[in-house]
């Protein structure tokens, strides 16, 4: 699986075409379908290129919502839990 | 715009510019609601539809009311709406709530109205959140207006059998929250 770092991942900021890419929980998820991410800006104050972990906490909905879209790699130095 | 008000929020600390964008997009998505639910409510007849044809036009007509009471707040903070009604559409805060494609599936249409609630509970819990203790008039405006989605979204929800809504549809005047801001 693709490995991102924080400054690839930026690049996919859903704007002028390019896909939007966002990381949450070490995972990278494309989110370029979502009516809820148009021109890679998730209600006006996420965007696109970036790492939602932290914000997710604030967010009012859970991450099932995210979840649900396709898994594009994994963020640099993350191993998923066994 | 109302200075002093503008000023009072970017003081709280709240990016203004950014509550205004929100406020315009939430209340895009209540006008084409609005518009969207006219063509729902025309579409739920026979045995099943008529029963919810007349709580689908309450949340239909409350939901114009959100629009109503949502733009004197927009234009006070600084901002405006788009000139243009398709741009307005187009960056709503949630999905268009169009017709399922099968007419006569009524529990579709249901399934089309709670998810359009559901999003706008979503989007004013968010709005409360970021303006609880520092806007306080959005704050106010936003509660009052996610009263009413939390009682559309309870309506839906318990024709669709998830359980019951411990409310009953309303009795006289509508929007008994929002009201307040419509005089």
């Amino acid at each position: 699986m693709k490995e991102f770092t924080k400054e690839i991942l930026a690049r996919y900021n859903g704007k002028n075409g390019i896909p939007a890419y966002v990381a949450y929980e070490g995972k990278v998820y494309d989110v370029s379908n979502s009516f809820h991410w148009k021109d890679g800006n998730h209600q006006v104050l996420h965007n696109a290129g970036g790492d939602l972990t932290a914000s997710m906490k604030q967010a009012p909905h859970g991450d099932d919502f995210l979840k649900k879209f396709p898994i594009v790699g994994i963020m640099q130095g993350f191993h998923e839990k066994t | 715009m109302a200075k002093v008000t503008r000023e009072m929020v970017e003081k709280s600390g709240i990016n203004v510019d950014q509550l205004v964008e929100l406020l315009v997009k939430n209340s895009a998505a209540e006008l084409t609601t609005y518009y969207y639910y006219t063509i729902l409510r025309c579409n739920l007849i026979g045995l099943e539809g008529e029963g919810i044809k007349e709580i689908a036009e309450a949340a239909r007509i409350e939901d114009r009311n959100h629009f109503e009471a949502l733009v004197p707040r927009i234009y006070e903070l600084g901002g405006k709406l788009p000139e243009d009604m398709k741009v307005f559409h187009d960056i709503s805060a949630c999905p268009p709530a169009k017709l399922p494609k099968d007419l006569k599936d009524i529990k579709a249409i249901l399934t089309v109205l709670v998810e359009a609630e559901r999003c706008a509970v979503r989007g004013y819990t968010h709005i409360c959140n970021m303006t609880a203790g520092k806007d306080h008039r959005t704050y106010d405006l936003s509660q009052a207006i996610l009263n009413e989605e939390i009682e559309h979204e309870s309506w839906f929800s318990e024709f669709l059998g998830e359980g019951p809504s411990g409310h009953f549809m309303r009795r006289g005047e509508t929007s008994p929250f929002v009201s307040k801001f419509l005089r």
